[in-house]
Order: structure tokens, then C-alpha cells, then sequence
């Protein structure tokens, strides 16, 4: 409790040095906040297009050609002829036919369906809003008059079957359930693969063979605590951080760090009597003491003022990317950085006092 | 009187040139971030469309690039409170000879300017250089735009400039409004 009134205190007298290092720390938070908004809202966006394909099934055998996802349309989308597999006895799966068209100048990812009856297609709820269609409408895809039903938060459109293979061709997926009582084995893809003569991967950023027959992404088995929703959410974050974005808000954080630190010098400098009184009468200790609470003061108000103000710049400058939930993790995700930098930016300065004797400190002038 | 006032600063900041390479190499890094991201907008476009929502995200990379820069110049501010506390009893000096706020303040003020453009020049030189030699090496494959470049470079020199002289300006005022007396009987 003295030592942060002895910190508060010394802030007081140098109030503009306060102010200015937490701008510069904030500003660097606020970029790395940012950032990490923007990745963690990517993430969202990753984990949302793949849960939507899976709808709780264990397997998920994509083309050879690969999936991608598709930017316009939001949504993942086959690159190639579904492979063609006998489902073994048991085992339950459908056929899913994708691919992305375009509607009224706007990408659409359209999925097919066996079980739904002829002249209707369901739209997720965030794909009708873009649409600007509601329930009830009628809207043509492949020359054929489809009535609108919503359902969901996805954003695909699924169609019957025979409609998407006139759109679309026979490009798709299969997603694949376990016989029932075995959803939880985690040999399933080594088990189905051996079956139909596919490989299986429970690794999502694994390609399959452009030469090959398809792969099997195995969602339940592999080592690791992460889900394969996780892991291939994993893979779209890993995209903006390692991109120019997340290169240059890197450099801004090692800027903002290099601001802590030369502010806390200067206080070094300026006040070499004030800590050679301090370790002559055996408080050397608390120097250091000191410097950490002073440096975990200036860079929890750099935090706080750096978080709000990213939450600011996003919701101004990229309200279609951001949104709270992502705001938070982007937070969460930079408070991480700050206790090793506050306590490196404090240790630095009082490294140097501590190297020199007392007596020289008071020779200062 | 002004004019005397920035005449001193000069001469100041000439002695003063080794406390400046921090600040100069903190704004430098920002200028020069500034100006490759305006001169490969369209290498940044593509990578940014490969995740959706290109244009939100080339705006984001324009914002944080700038806040970079800015970061980078907050540090000249902190070396002008360095300077400042190193040189307040010079200031209660000039006060007490009757030398008016204006022109101290002018002469404190030419340190920032002078490290924010020297930095932001630098900068966007070796930024200018970079990009040269890499799209001549093959390695920017949607091409530099010479064009953004020149925009990188005035917005780069043209937010140091202004960022430095508000960043710094309390500090001097501050200073600069200090009675003498106080100002000579200081520690520093």
C-alpha cells in the first residue's frame, strides 16, 4: 500500500511523463487489440462455417480437389467431385453437393439436401438478411422457383438435391455418422478409411492429394485437447496473425514496449539521489519493489485506455468484422502479454541502479 | 524574437544529437511501416480479400500502421520531458534574463520537430529503398505503387510533424511557465 502511494506520488510529480508512456503503451495495445479482434472474429467465422457443415457428424470426407472457403459467400465450399465411397454397413452418411453461385450480384454457398421436398430451399438466417428475402418468398435458383424457409444461423442455402446437381454439378462432400453407440470411438476414421480405401487426417490444415481419391477428416479422433472445430478455427486465426497486420502490430507493441522502458530510465536518471538514499539505508530491495508497482500502474491504465479505445476504432472502422464477443478475446488475448512486459520494463532500469554502490548514487548530482 | 528562439533550439539540438537516436529510430520505424503499406496496398488487398471483408481489413491496416507510427513518436515526446528536466535550470536562465515564454518554448519545440522529421524521413527512405529492391528482386508480386508510396511519405512526415509538436508541446509550456527562481534552486 506505500509503495503504490510512493508511486501515485511520483506520478504526480511527473505527470506529463505518466500520460505520455501510457498513450504510447495504449496505442500499442490498442494495435494488437485490434488485431486480435479482427483474428479472433476470423476465428468465430471459421469454427461457425465448419460446425455448419458438420451438423454433428464424426466424418467429413472432402474431395480430392479440397474445400476452401469462400469469402463472398461466408461459407465453405467444395472444389471438387464428391468421392464416390459405398457406406459400409451401419455407418450413415449423406451426400452433400456444394458450390457458390451468385444471386441477385451477391456470392451464395448453396448445399443440397436429399430429405427435403421438391420446390423449396432453407436459408440460414444471416444469408436471408443479405438476401433481403423473408419466409414465404420465392426466389429462382437454376431456372427453377424455389419457396423461401429460414431456419438456422448458417450461411448456406440448401436446396434439393436434383436443383443443386443442375447448379452446381457434382461437386460436394460427404458427412458421415458413426453406426449408433459408436459416435465416441476415436478409430472411427481408421476404421471407415479401411473400408472405403480413403486416408483420414484429424488435422484440418492437412491437404488432400490433388492425385488422389479424397480424404477423410476425422473430427473425434487424434491426440491433443483441441476440437477439430478449435483446430480448424486455429487455421483461419493463423491467417491474420501471421499476415502484415499482425506483423506490423507486433512491431507496434515492441515500440510501445521500448517507450516503457526509456520513460523508466529517464526516472532512473532523474532521481539517482532519491534511490541512493534508498539502498544506503538498506531498502534496496524496495527499489525494485517500487519499479514494479510504478510500471504495473502505468501499464494497467495503458491497458484499460488501449483496450477501450481499440474497441472504438473497430466498432468505427470495421463494424462488419467486429463484434463484442470477438472485442473480448482480442482483450483477453493481449492482457496475456502485459505482466511480462511490465515486469521485464521495470527490471531494466533497476538493473542498472542496482549495479552501482549507493555512495556513487549520492555523488550524483 | 521567435526567430533568436529557434536560432538557440537549433544550436541546442545539435549538441543534443545523441539523445535523439532513440526517438529518431522509433519514428523511423514507424514512417517506414507507414510507407511500404501504402506502396504495396495491392499486395495487402490480395492477402486481406484471401480472409473476407478486404476493404474493412485494408482500412484496419491503414489505421494500425498509422497508431504505429504515432507510438513511434510518442517516444520523442518522452525524450523532450527528458530534455526539459535536464535543462531546467538553463530554462530559469532564460527566464530570469527576462527571455519571454514564446521564444523558449520555440526553442524547446525544435528538438521534436527535428527528430520527427529526421526520423520519418529516414523512414520512408529506407522504406523506398525496400520496396525498390524488393519488387526488382521479383518478391512483390502485385507490384509497388509509386504513387501510394508518395502519399505513405507525406502522411508519414506529415503525422510526425504534428504528433511531436502536440505530444511535446505541454511539457515545454509546462517548463516554460515555471518561475525562475524554482526553475535555478531545481535538482536538475
Amino acid at each position: 500500500m506505500c509503495l503504490v502511494r510512493f508511486a501515485l506520488a511520483n506520478i504526480r510529480r511527473r505527470p506529463e511523463r505518466f500520460i505520455l508512456s501510457v498513450l504510447g503503451i495504449a496505442l500499442a495495445i490498442a494495435c494488437v487489440t485490434i488485431v486480435r479482434t479482427i483474428s479472433a472474429s476470423v476465428a468465430i467465422t471459421g469454427a461457425d462455417s465448419v460446425t455448419d457443415v458438420l451438423n454433428g457428424a464424426q466424418l467429413w470426407v472432402v474431395p480430392a480437389a479440397g474445400v476452401h472457403y469462400d469469402p463472398a459467400a461466408q461459407a465453405l465450399v467444395a472444389d471438387g467431385q464428391a468421392p464416390r465411397i459405398a457406406l459400409p454397413d451401419g455407418w450413415t452418411g449423406t451426400r452433400v453437393l456444394s458450390g457458390a453461385i451468385e444471386l441477385d450480384g451477391q456470392s451464395v454457398s448453396l448445399r443440397s439436401s436429399d430429405q427435403m421436398p421438391g420446390g423449396e430451399a432453407i436459408l440460414g438466417l444471416p444469408l436471408a438478411d443479405r438476401l433481403g428475402v423473408d419466409d414465404g418468398e420465392s426466389i429462382t435458383v437454376g431456372g427453377q422457383s424455389l419457396r423461401v424457409g429460414i431456419s438456422g444461423g448458417g450461411q448456406s442455402m440448401t436446396v434439393p438435391t436434383a436443383v443443386a446437381r443442375s447448379v452446381v454439378g457434382d461437386s460436394g462432400w460427404w458427412v458421415v455418422f458413426a453406426p449408433p453407440g459408436d459416435e465416441q470411438r476415436r478409430d472411427l476414421a481408421q476404421t471407415f478409411g479401411a473400408a472405403v480405401g480413403l486416408p483420414s487426417t484429424p488435422d484440418p490444415s492437412v491437404t488432400p492429394d490433388p492425385g488422389g481419391a479424397g480424404l477423410i477428416y476425422d473430427t473425434v479422433g487424434g491426440s491433443g485437447p483441441l476440437t477439430f472445430e478449435q483446430k480448424f478455427s486455429a487455421l483461419f486465426s493463423g491467417k491474420v496473425t501471421s499476415s502484415t497486420l499482425g506483423l506490423i502490430s507486433t512491431i507496434g507493441l515492441g515500440l510501445g514496449f521500448i517507450i516503457a522502458v526509456s520513460s523508466f530510465l529517464a526516472a532512473v536518471t532523474e532521481r539517482r539521489r532519491e534511490f541512493g538514499i534508498m539502498s544506503s539505508v538498506g531498502l534496496a530491495d524496495e527499489v525494485l519493489y517500487f519499479f514494479l508497482v510504478e510500471s504495473a500502474i502505468v501499464f494497467a491504465a495503458a491497458y484499460v485506455v488501449g483496450v477501450a479505445a481499440a474497441g472504438i476504432a473497430v466498432a468505427l472502422v470495421i463494424p462488419g468484422i467486429a463484434t463484442p464477443t470477438a472485442w473480448l478475446q482480442g482483450a483477453a488475448v493481449t492482457a496475456m502479454f502485459l505482466p511480462a512486459m511490465a515486469i521485464v520494463g521495470a527490471l531494466v532500469p533497476v538493473h542498472r541502479l542496482l549495479q552501482e554502490r549507493p555512495v556513487s548514487l549520492l555523488e550524483a548530482r | 524574437m521567435i526567430s533568436k528562439g529557434l536560432a538557440y533550439g537549433f544550436l541546442s539540438a545539435r549538441r543534443r544529437m545523441r539523445e535523439m537516436v532513440l526517438p529518431v529510430v522509433t519514428t523511423a520505424t514507424g514512417a517506414f511501416l507507414v510507407v511500404l503499406v501504402f506502396g504495396m496496398s495491392a499486395g495487402i488487398s490480395a492477402q486481406s480479400a484471401s480472409l473476407g471483408h478486404a476493404e474493412e481489413l485494408n482500412r484496419a491496416v491503414v489505421l494500425i500502421a498509422v497508431t504505429v507510427l504515432l507510438v513511434g513518436v510518442v517516444e520523442v515526446a518522452v525524450a523532450t520531458t527528458r530534455t526539459v528536466a535536464h535543462r531546467t535550470r538553463e530554462l530559469g536562465v532564460l527566464s530570469a534574463n527576462g527571455v519571454p515564454r514564446g521564444p523558449v518554448v520555440a526553442a524547446l519545440l525544435v528538438e521534436p520537430v527535428v527528430a520527427a522529421v529526421l526520423g520519418s524521413v529516414l523512414g520512408a527512405t529506407l522504406a523506398a529503398i525496400t520496396g525498390t529492391v524488393l519488387a526488382a528482386m521479383g518478391f512483390v508480386a502485385t507490384g509497388l505503387s509509386y504513387g501510394g508510396m508518395a502519399a505513405g511519405v507525406v502522411i508519414a512526415v506529415g503525422v510526425s510533424i504534428v504528433a511531436a509538436v502536440a505530444t511535446s508541446i505541454v511539457p515545454t509550456w509546462t517548463a516554460a511557465s515555471r518561475s525562475p527562481i524554482r526553475s535555478l534552486t531545481a535538482g536538475g
